[in-house]
């Protein structure tokens, strides 16, 4: 397999536009991604677009905007991961060397289906019962507290934090700081959790630009290299569950980790899939930022904030920058180019060099999680 | 097994559960006849070995509370605030449920649970649905 960077990476500001269509709210982002990228639209040899409800033949709606036609397009579902699996496959078609430049999109309009929770697939036993993803994630958060100790104080620190960051993001949903009072007086949706607890519904789009090592040079003076790709599914289990872990995530950063060489104490920022609040806490946990148990503590003490010994989610994460769901896993991505690139002014962590993202979800029932993908970059 | 008799309102869980003459309701799940494995809801096919030799079986009726919340968002047609939860089964199996009958605060994790049935929502046409749930276990003998 030949190595490979991203040499391109644009996205355009979170939030509800149900005015534009999805191609109409994509294709900025694709066109700042190449634009950055300095390939000519010629020289990209495959597309793939990741989008969980965007519809039929997303990626070419998206791509006949910007008269980029007539090449492999392929349109990836992965629920929440969608976009960072659509990334995998790019990738492993040009470190296989059957392209030398290959597109990345990620894209999602959820304003079409108006408010409420994310829509689930109603052929599902627990969906058809009344699954929602903030109860689900609401049971993770009690059995957590319950084992752990956890406060619904030390909970929605996760939400200050992440608002923090997003204020100092462009591109975010959300630019407004926010006190543990204002997160534990929001109006309520599934115990523990307020409003300010759940991820924003929204629109968005991100792409990205890949490239040969071999070629990436001749486009980008800083290409940030791909030291590892990954993707899992979950483990259908029928019986018990410890839903204080998640399973897929320990795996995936396991694999994850010894692809790219490197240990949970060398990566220097992480962009995690923080949908609720917990969710980050499991995740330092899974992805080694931690110990079991400890993760309250590591977000007390400031090590997970700009200026930590780990920033985690300087974008804002999902909480503040936005959950367009399929667009998630690029925008991840072009946060930590950014963040290697040295890009990001006021939240920039500083002298970063190893940067990783991840990208988990779907909700049906037997699973941890549908899909998992995490993504290990460095400078 | 005792004749079906259908409660009204309507059950959502299909063949999920069987309601008998007495009342009760009973959550019915597959054993593989091959290597033993059990899945609820009910499966023709092994989701372990993949042999087509699924027997449908009566689950326990009381379990084990493994999380739960109450939930004040949710599509149209269920009844909010509703508290979800996640059941373990003697037989090793894992029920996602509604818990009824019971505050949050009147619930904890691990605590015993029994099966009953519920009103949870209404359909399309405003008609009341109902399906399987659990509830605080009882002491014997009190059906109340």
């Amino acid at each position: 397999m030949r190595e490979v960077s991203v040499i391109g990476a644009g996205m355009v500001r979170f939030g509800k536009q149900p005015d534009k269509t999805l191609a109409e709210i994509a294709w900025p982002a694709v066109k700042q991604a190449i634009d950055d990228s300095g390939v000519a639209k010629s020289d990209i040899g495959a597309a793939w677009c990741g989008t969980a409800l965007g519809g039929m033949m997303s990626g070419q709606r998206v791509l006949k905007a910007i008269g980029l036609t007539g090449l492999p397009i392929v349109n990836v579902e992965n629920a929440c991961s969608s976009s960072s699996s659509a990334f995998r496959e790019a990738w492993i078609a040009v470190a296989s060397g059957l392209y030398d430049v290959a597109l990345v999109i990620g894209v999602e309009k959820l304003t079409r289906f108006g408010g409420g929770t994310l829509p689930l697939e109603r052929e599902d036993f627990e969906v058809a019962h009344g699954m929602v993803m903030p109860a689900l994630y609401g049971m993770r958060a009690k059995r957590y507290m319950h084992d752990y100790g956890l406060t619904a104080e030390q909970l929605a620190g996760v939400a200050v934090k992440a608002h923090d960051h997003g204020a100092l993001n462009a591109d975010a949903q959300y630019r407004n700081r926010i006190t543990v009072d204002e997160v534990m007086a929001a109006r309520p949706i599934a115990d523990p959790f307020t409003l300010l607890h759940c991820c924003p519904s929204g629109d968005g789009a991100a792409a990205l630009v890949i490239a040969a090592d071999s070629v990436a040079s001749r486009y980008s003076s800083k290409p940030i290299r791909v030291l590892a790709s990954e993707l899992a599914s979950g483990k259908y289990l029928t019986g018990y569950r410890d839903m204080t872990t998640p399973e897929i995530t320990v795996r995936g950063a396991k694999e994850a980790y010894e692809m790219a060489g490197v240990g949970p104490e060398d990566v220097d920022v992480a962009e995690v899939h923080d949908a609720f609040t917990i969710a980050e806490l499991l995740y330092y946990e899974a992805l080694g930022f931690c110990e079991r148990g400890d993760a309250a503590r590591l977000l007390e003490d400031g090590e997970t904030s700009l200026g930590g010994r780990i920033p985690v989610n300087p974008s804002g994460g999902l909480l503040s920058k936005g959950h367009p769901v399929g667009a998630t896993g690029a925008a991840q991505m072009v946060e930590i180019v950014r963040q290697l690139r040295g890009e990001c002014d006021e939240r920039q962590v500083d002298g970063a060099k190893v940067g990783l993202t991840h990208c988990t979800g779907g909700g049906i029932s037997g699973f941890d999680h549908g899909a998992c993908s995490i993504h290990v970059f460095c400078n | 097994m005792a004749e079906t008799v259908h409660a009204e309102p309507p059950l959502i869980a299909g063949e999920a559960v069987r309601v008998g003459e007495d009342g009760r309701p009973t959550l019915i799940g597959s054993v593989c006849s091959d290597c033993a494995t059990r899945v609820f809801p009910p499966v023709p096919l092994c989701p372990e070995c993949m042999r087509e030799d699924m027997a449908q079986v009566a689950l326990g009726r009381s379990g084990r509370l493994y999380s739960y919340c109450t939930v004040h968002v949710a599509p149209r047609g269920w009844s909010v605030p509703y508290i979800a939860g996640y059941v373990d089964l003697p037989e090793g199996v894992r029920v996602f449920t509604h818990v009824v009958d019971a505050a949050e605060e009147q619930l904890s994790m691990e605590m015993e649970v029994e099966l009953t049935t519920a009103v949870l929502g209404n359909d399309a046409d405003g008609e009341a649905f109902s399906s399987y749930a659990f509830r605080p276990r009882r002491p014997e003998g009190d059906d109340a």
